[in-house]
């Protein structure tokens, strides 16, 4: 990747599947449409997991900024990074190691 | 600059413009406090502040009985004709008509 700041790197994210983790605990998986500088972001084809499971989906989402947001890309192939990350959220279906 | 086409059309450039398409629409809203809002968006700003109508409130309480420490979930349900709405507490915005 090379991406030098991070509206590059949050430019390069645009239009691929993420994960949007709220401080609350609650992640929403979709395609990031696009997002601002307040990191308000609108996501698409949503799913909202808690705990990891899906509890609901949405078509278009809008997560205001000032929620805790931390973006994580979701890869096809997952790199060992992605899944760091992922597991330290995951109470299901990923091993915590 | 913007050199990636935005993916819902020309209409959305920025997260904000999905709300601005959503005027005169019936969304959804969640809220801190396990608050959720359905209704018509008449008006908003750029905190998300917002001003809703024909609307009805779900709120997600949890009882705890203390003898049994059981969690019991039960839902609160409140309708206004008309709800201004302090962008602070919004978590998420939706147009429900394209929710699942």
């Amino acid at each position: 990747m090379e991406s030098q700041n991070t509206q590059d790197f949050t430019g390069f994210l645009i239009g691929r599947p993420v994960i949007v983790k709220l401080n609350s605990g609650v992640d929403y998986r979709g395609i990031l449409a696009c997002l601002d500088g307040y990191m308000n972001i609108a996501l698409e084809q949503t799913e909202e997991l808690v705990n990891g499971q899906v509890k609901n989906q949405y078509g278009d989402t809008f997560i205001r900024g000032n929620n805790g947001n931390q973006t994580q890309q979701q890869r096809e192939r997952r790199d060992a990074f992605y899944h760091r990350l992922y597991a330290s959220h995951s109470h299901n279906n990923r091993q915590n190691h | 600059m913007e050199d990636h086409a935005p993916l819902e059309g020309p209409g959305i450039e920025e997260p904000l413009d999905l709300v601005k398409l959503s005027l005169d629409e019936r969304i959804y809203v969640k809220l801190r406090g396990d608050r959720e809002l359905r209704g018509k968006l008449h008006a908003y700003d750029g905190h998300l502040n917002m001003v809703l109508g024909d609307v009805e409130e779900t709120i997600t309480v949890v009882d705890v009985n203390e003898d049994t420490m059981e969690e019991v979930v039960r839902t609160v349900r409140r309708n206004c004709e008309m709800l201004f709405v302090r962008g602070d507490g919004v978590i998420l915005v939706s147009p429900p008509s394209r929710s699942a």
